[in-house]
């Protein structure tokens, strides 16, 4: 019973201690890695509207959040503009290519969905490494520093948690609002099986549709986030199909099927993956890569064992103490 | 007439799945299609469901043409089907499968719980309401099918072959419902490949062959009809 009581707590207190982290330490890189979290964790929720919710798993969402990183740097560096503008421009942009991918859900299922999405990225890629007057190609744009709320210039590390909070909060409350809704049940109807939610007068197409917009607005602003953050835009990272693997990644190995899922894949990829590049990094130790090598295992640990998630695990932990849910017998 | 085909046909290249066939259905009805099997019953079902679009011919409800309307919007309409190769949302639960349907004519997820909690007692699932809709077994899959269409709050239900497979219990169970329904006040269609249970359930009986309907009638009259034996001659399924 205790044990449920935890899943049942659990966003609040894994949001919580995000929200206290600047109270317990003043340590930078920890403000750094609790910031990342936050933002990839939302992310990965950002991916999960569609992937999880819908059931439209994408290899792409590297394009849309490229989108946004893109926008914010270049309405800075070419037009003066403050990033909450780049961050509209941007997800406006990856909204209409959202609409134009979930029309493409409609055509190409499964596999054929996913290459599909993998090749969007990939043009956008293609895109912002050549075209050299716009984008400086592949050297990469800097985002101006520029203090200020509307330019997103936090100089401290400690506004920063409470903006990826804000922003993760947001995509929590999506995540949520789309396990309690009507919207939300009828899109689960669309994922697991279309016919059937066709035939009881739920318009599967535009649900889908709908849902591969909105995650790509989320996974856009997300983009705008981490570019205002970390200040540099590469496009052989913002939109290489590492990310958007990375993206489905936390999300299932964190759970699909719940809105914090995301937030715990996120927690352990990312902290790992920080903490092994810190004790691993430089050549000389000959360890650079070894934190590719633990991601895998994990993934396969999670895979085999976990198959419903750090968040399915949990739930069912919680479940075990509870009583068993009642399979009555033939009574027909 | 809530229902009125007229002269419908469907084909799948070379095949003619279904024929020129003439349908009507006052509301309050009870109609049973039989035929064996590839007589294009399901076909029909899927061209009044809107899954498919028929070549030639109409499809009228209450007297509007319904022909190319998509599936979602016919049910929406209150016409609304089950399917012979059941599918249920295997992961959600007994109860938010039906919550599903009910949220086609609610806005709200509460009301909607309440009333697929209503369905499902009707629909003798109650106690099954937390299961996962996949762990169910094929007798009771059919009962939900059954329940989610209700759901929907049709004035229409067509039931695609929800009597195969089961056991005799469960058999006289699901007539018994469909009864039940169509004492309510539903108008219901049914398929069904064996003849017993829909000769004793239905007030009239269509009879599709090769896509085409051979006969029309009450139970009695269709079963001595000379083109209907030659149809099912041959078959393990003696008329009753």
């Amino acid at each position: 019973m205790v044990t449920r009581y935890v899943t049942q707590w659990l966003p609040g207190i894994f949001f919580g201690l995000a929200a206290a982290t600047p109270l317990v330490t003043r340590d930078a890189f920890f403000h750094d890695t609790v910031i990342l979290i936050l933002m990839w964790g939302a992310i990965a929720g950002a991916w999960n509207v569609a992937g999880g919710y819908a059931g439209q798993v994408s290899l792409g969402h590297a394009g849309f959040f490229g989108l946004g990183a893109y926008s914010v740097a270049l309405l800075a560096v070419r037009w003066d503009l403050p990033a909450w503008s780049g961050m509209a421009v941007g997800a406006a942009l990856s909204t209409i290519a959202g609409l134009i991918i979930g029309y493409l859900s409609n055509r190409l299922r499964g596999p054929y969905f996913a290459l599909a999405t993998i090749a969007f990225a990939q043009v956008l890629l293609i895109v912002a490494s050549r075209w050299r007057e716009l984008t400086k190609g592949s050297e990469g744009i800097p985002v101006p520093f520029r203090p200020g709320f509307a330019t997103l210039g936090f100089p401290s590390k400690v506004s920063w948690i409470y903006v990826a909070l804000g922003f993760a909060l947001a995509v929590w409350a999506v995540q949520t609002y789309l396990e309690h809704s009507r919207v939300g049940y009828q899109l689960a109807g669309v994922r697991e099986d279309e016919d059937a939610a066709q035939a009881l007068g739920i318009h599967s197409r535009r649900l889908k549709i709908l849902a591969v917009a909105a995650s790509a607005a989320l996974t856009s602003i997300g983009g705008s986030l981490w570019a205002a953050y970390i200040g540099f835009v590469d496009p052989f990272y913002v939109f290489s199909i590492d990310l958007s693997i990375e993206f489905a990644l936390k999300a299932i190995i964190g759970g699909t099927g719940a809105a914090l899922g995301p937030f715990l894949g996120s927690l352990l990829i990312t902290s790992l993956e920080t903490y092994l590049r810190a004790q691993f990094s430089g050549v000389r130790t000959g360890f650079t890569g070894i934190y590719l090598i633990i991601y895998g295992c994990a993934l396969i640990i999670v895979v085999r064992f976990f198959p419903r998630g750090l968040a399915g695990a949990l739930a069912v932990a919680g479940r075990s103490g509870a009583a068993p849910v009642p399979q009555p017998a033939d009574a027909a | 007439m809530l229902l009125e085909l007229t002269a419908v046909t469907k084909r799948f290249g070379g095949l003619l799945a279904v024929r020129e066939v003439n349908l009507q259905v006052q509301a309050g009805e009870l109609v049973g299609i039989i035929g064996p099997n590839g007589a294009g019953k399901t076909t029909l079902f899927n061209v009044i469901s809107g899954f498919l679009v028929p070549e030639a011919g109409e499809v009228r409800v209450d007297g509007r043409d319904i022909t190319g309307v998509p599936s979602h919007g016919i049910a929406r309409l209150g016409i609304c089907r089950t399917f012979q190769i059941v599918k249920p949302f295997g992961n959600l639960t007994v109860l938010e499968n039906v919550m599903i349907g009910a949220l086609t004519p609610l806005r709200s997820v509460v009301d909607a719980r309440d009333e697929a909690r209503r369905v499902l007692v009707r629909c003798g699932l109650g106690p099954w309401q937390d299961v996962p809709a996949k762990s169910l077994p094929i007798g009771l899959r059919k009962r939900l099918e059954v329940a989610r269409a209700l759901a929907t709050r049709p004035r229409l239900l067509l039931l695609d072959e929800v009597m195969a497979g089961l056991n005799a219990t469960e058999l006289k169970g699901m007539v018994g419902l469909i009864r039940d329904l169509h004492a309510g006040g539903l108008t219901v269609i049914v398929i069904e490949h064996i003849m017993a249970a829909i000769m004793r359930l239905c007030q009239r009986i269509v009879v599709l062959h090769h896509g085409e309907k051979i006969a029309e009638g009450p139970p009695d009259g269709v079963s001595r009809d000379p083109r209907v034996i030659d149809a099912y001659l041959g078959e393990e399924l003696a008329l009753t």
